[in-house]
């Protein structure tokens, strides 16, 4: 917000404000102002509290929650400004050109990327850059704050978006009956058919008191049979509406958990890296299998059910008044307890439920871990270890579920005991009526009361246990919407594909994965088309996050990426990434054919470029090799193949797709030499014409390079020819050097024999 | 690479600033500025701390701080204080589920609220112990969920 010209990212009381201002005037003259003031959340000893950080044109100040100064400082006396992120917290350290370091404010992460601005801000200053150009970059960061929900704090898709979060949990189960919708005639033939079935229960209780009270004593062997033939003829129409009811119902539920769960994992396509970077492969399976079936069973449960037994209990308490309303007051005596009790066991059984699942989704992670890398449990003997984590987690899961197991299988049981106390009253009091034969009630009356009595609590006892289903429901529908409302990966520039020729540019690029660490910082950086760059830095340095802000899986960077002058966030994300060719260190193979593994990069391949896509990644012979030919199976990870052979795939995939622009990530480092070199031809009839990315540890992949990057710490280090870097001795120098004595170690062992 | 462990009377910190220490090791040789961090923030506590140079390279690692001099000990113990911020939750005043997760609570380090998003951000641990993430990242830790008392729990409720 914007307060008589001052940025603020918070309301502060005006007294605080005004006290800001006449420091600023004390400090930098009657004429100084402040520019934007950064409101934090600690106080400098680590207690939560307000303080405030103020920034001028001449100079940067914190005052404590009472406006008193805690420390200043002046742009033109500052040697450097950053902030220093520790764990949970923060602080902003400048260090004066007289070497004196000055903690200026420190906060928690929630203000720590303007933090960073104000940082930024200072330096800019220091350094004599232009102040207005220097404000406009505090200015976008201010408006960036628009950028977040005010009330759940979620990034949203562009400044002043409707938050998908916050407008998702009122109606949580509400938002999934759409899948109902479909099934709707089907269901209302259900409930039609469920209405006559309820109907036709209703008969025998009256035709056992007339049998009772009528045609027994009268010896009416005409009525007798008469009766015996109805009750028949309702059983068999009972038998046949019931197999055609449960048919139908099964086809409907199928049908809703058919499309749930397409959605569903349709959704879990387009979340962007950031969703699954914090959400385990396992939760999401649970979702789309075992949640979505508590759904389904639950929507139906709603719909018929409910619907059946709500006309069961109407129609009962109707019959039951007309009989005898005295004993059907009775009869209501223990609703109230029921009532009662089904409240407190909701309550107490909800937490259950997601306890039960978050226990539930941890055994399937191990489960999701473990499977796929069996190779490495056998490898190093764990399978008892594995068993034992596994039991463990399975432990904590039956240790809730027992827990909760005592509670509902106690609840359905104790309704059940109120329910008999209520046959005793009629039985008790009704009985009593019968024996004193005062006329007022007859046995068969009394007999088929107590049959509607029992009918009655059938439905009772639904109800009651019909808040088990729905809190199980509820909880599941809140973790399935979790998914369905999370937000797709941005795509503002649906629709504009502009041609690419491979031109790629960082202006100012800062990322960081969470707010605790900045993992790349001030990238600056130009492509040109047809550049071959080799990117080289340490483990952790930023290389792949870097391609990974390229290829659009993470969009929350500050700067901007522009590929042939337009930036990469308005262009179509679908059209955008089908332009990179993006092979990774670790290849991943689909459980299909050679042939349809090739061809996923274009679906509609012919026969004839796939084989020369094959061709040139170095990949036809050992195709034709194999047994099966294209049509070979490969197995969950391309079981039954070399790291080699399934690079070399990976790499036909990619010459497939023809791209513009093309990313190596590590592509041969996890292959022997011999084999490398095969890539390294593959790759080098690829990259021909086209921008290319390569990062490589083994610098002796990057032969071909035009440009070298050098990253350290998520900053570009060194950039330029491999030449110019050679000459300049600096880190790709000691890099190469390193390499060099290695490698010549090396083949002197083998020389020697003592290496193979 | 050897690593060096450090401990005992054959080593003393002094502290040079804001999560700063220096280190003099029995026999002459003194590291500065040197940033002690947990090896195991979350299980850890007061074993294995590392000490970081200013590039961040390793220079060493106390096995045990109570096996440190009581003075070293309380200089590291400060620093990993003004390190670690994780305000320990004593109760939990409220809560608001409307749009995401907001928990309004009382910690160490007085009162505050915050807001989390589903499910992944609330870890309960075997020990008792329940750790939070909040949207911005700031870490929160009940220090035993069954200690808390009654009204936190009935407001949690659901949550944990």
């Amino acid at each position: 917000m914007n307060i008589g010209g001052i940025l603020i990212n918070k309301e502060i009381p005006t007294a605080l404000l005004e006290k800001a201002q006449e420091t600023a005037k004390k400090l930098g003259g009657e004429k100084e102002k402040i520019l934007f003031i950064v409101v934090g959340d600690l106080t400098a000893d680590s207690h939560y509290g307000t303080s405030l950080l103020a920034v001028t044109e001449r100079c940067a100040f914190s005052l404590d929650g009472t406006g008193a100064l805690l420390f200043h400082t002046v742009h033109t006396d500052t040697e450097d400004a950053k902030v220093r992120r520790m764990y949970g917290n923060a602080r902003l350290v400048v260090t004066q050109k007289d070497g004196k370091v000055v903690e200026l404010m420190r906060f928690t992460y929630t203000v720590a990327s303007l933090c960073d601005m104000a940082a930024d801000y200072i330096l800019a200053i220091a350094s004599g850059e232009d102040p207005e150009r220097a404000y406009a970059a505090v200015e976008e960061a201010y408006g960036k704050l628009m950028l977040y929900c005010p009330k759940c704090g979620r990034r949203l898709l562009h400044p002043g978006a409707d938050c998908i979060n916050c407008e998702s949990k009122d109606k949580t189960l509400g938002k999934l009956v759409k899948y109902l919708v479909p099934e709707l005639p089907n269901l209302a033939l259900c409930v039609v058919l469920s209405l006559i079935t309820t109907a036709l229960t209703l008969i025998p209780p009256t035709a056992t008191s007339t049998l009772v009270d009528d045609v027994l004593p009268n010896r009416d062997l005409a009525g007798l049979y008469r009766i015996v033939a109805i009750l028949l003829g309702s059983y068999i129409l009972r038998c046949i509406i019931g197999i055609v009811r449960s048919y139908r119902l099964r086809v409907s539920g199928d049908h809703v958990v058919y499309a749930l769960r397409n959605d569903v994992f349709a959704k879990a396509q387009r979340l962007s890296m950031r969703f699954y970077d914090k959400t385990s492969t396992g939760s999401v399976i649970n979702r789309i299998s075992g949640d979505t079936s508590t759904i389904q069973s639950f929507m139906l449960r709603i719909t018929q059910e409910v619907v059946v037994e709500f006309f069961t209990l109407v129609g009962i308490v109707v019959i039951m008044f007309a009989m005898n309303y005295k004993l059907a007051l009775l009869t209501l005596i223990p609703i109230p307890f029921v009532v009662v009790g089904t409240k407190i066991f909701g309550k107490k059984i909800k937490p259950f439920y997601r306890r039960i699942w978050r226990k539930w989704v941890a055994v399937t992670s191990v489960l999701t871990d473990s499977l796929p890398g069996i190779r490495v449990i056998k490898a190093f003997s764990a399978e008892e270890r594995s068993g034992e984590s596994f039991k463990d987690y399975n432990t904590a899961w039956l240790a809730v579920d027992k827990k909760s197991a005592r509670i509902s299988t106690a609840f359905p049981t104790i309704v059940n005991f109120f329910v008999l106390c209520g046959s005793l009253l009629i039985w008790g009091i009704g009985g009593k009526w019968v024996v004193s034969g005062d006329g007022s009630l007859s046995v068969g009356t009394l007999v088929a009361f107590i049959s509607y009595a029992s009918m009655f609590y059938t439905p009772v006892n639904f109800f009651a246990n019909l808040n088990d289903s729905y809190q199980s429901a509820l909880s599941s529908a809140e973790r399935v919407l979790d998914i369905l409302d999370a937000e797709d990966e941005p795509d503002l520039g649906k629709g504009n594909c502009p041609e690419i020729r491979g031109k790629i540019e960082f202006k100012n690029v800062n990322f960081s994965f969470d707010r605790t660490k900045m993992t790349l910082s001030d990238i600056n950086l130009t492509i040109e088309p047809g550049d071959v760059v080799g990117i080289v830095g340490t483990t952790g340095s930023g290389k792949s996050t870097l391609v990974n802000l390229l290829m659009r899986f993470y969009d929350g960077y500050d700067g901007d990426i522009l590929v042939d002058g337009v930036n990469i966030r308005d262009i179509d994300l679908s059209y955008y990434r089908s332009q990179i060719g993006y092979v990774q260190q670790e290849s991943m193979m689909f459980r299909d054919t050679v042939f349809n593994n090739i061809a996923f990069s274009k679906p509609d391949a012919s026969v004839e470029e796939v084989f020369h896509a094959a061709e040139v990644a170095n990949a036809h012979e050992f195709i034709a090799r194999l047994p099966d030919g294209y049509d070979a199976m490969l197995g969950e990870r391309g079981v039954g193949l070399s790291g080699g052979e399934k690079q070399r795939l990976s790499i036909a995939r990619t010459v497939l797709m023809n791209p513009r622009m093309l990313i190596f990530d590590e592509a041969t480092a996890s292959v022997d030499s011999e084999t490398e070199s095969q890539i390294q031809g593959a790759i080098e009839a690829l990259i021909s014409g086209r921008t290319t990315i390569m990062i490589a540890h083994r610098l002796s992949t990057l032969r071909k390079a035009n440009k070298i990057v050098v990253l350290d710490k998520g900053k570009i280090l060194e950039m330029g020819t491999p030449e110019e870097l050679m000459a300049a001795k600096g880190k790709y120098y000691k890099l190469i050097q390193i390499q060099t004595m290695a490698e010549k170690a090396q083949a002197s062992r083998e020389e020697e024999g003592f290496a193979e | 690479m050897t690593r060096n462990y450090v401990g005992g009377d054959g080593v003393r910190f002094t502290s040079v600033g804001t999560c700063l220490v220096d280190m003099e090791i029995y026999g002459g040789e003194t590291l500065r500025n040197l940033e002690p961090h947990r090896l195991f923030p979350v299980s850890g506590g007061d074993k294995y701390i590392t000490l970081l140079d200013e590039d961040g390279i390793e220079r060493a690692i106390i096995r045990d701080l109570d096996t440190l001099l009581p003075d070293s000990r309380e200089v590291i113990k400060t620093a990993l204080e003004e390190y670690y911020l994780i305000p320990k939750i004593t109760a939990v005043t409220r809560t608001d589920e409307k749009h995401g997760i907001k928990w309004w609570v009382e910690t160490d380090r007085g009162a505050y609220n915050f807001q989390i998003r589903m499910n992944n951000d609330i870890k309960v641990l075997y020990d008792g112990r329940v750790l939070i993430r909040d949207i911005n990242d700031n870490r929160y830790e009940i220090p035993d969920y069954e200690k808390l008392d009654n009204r936190s729990k009935r407001v949690l409720g659901t949550q944990i």
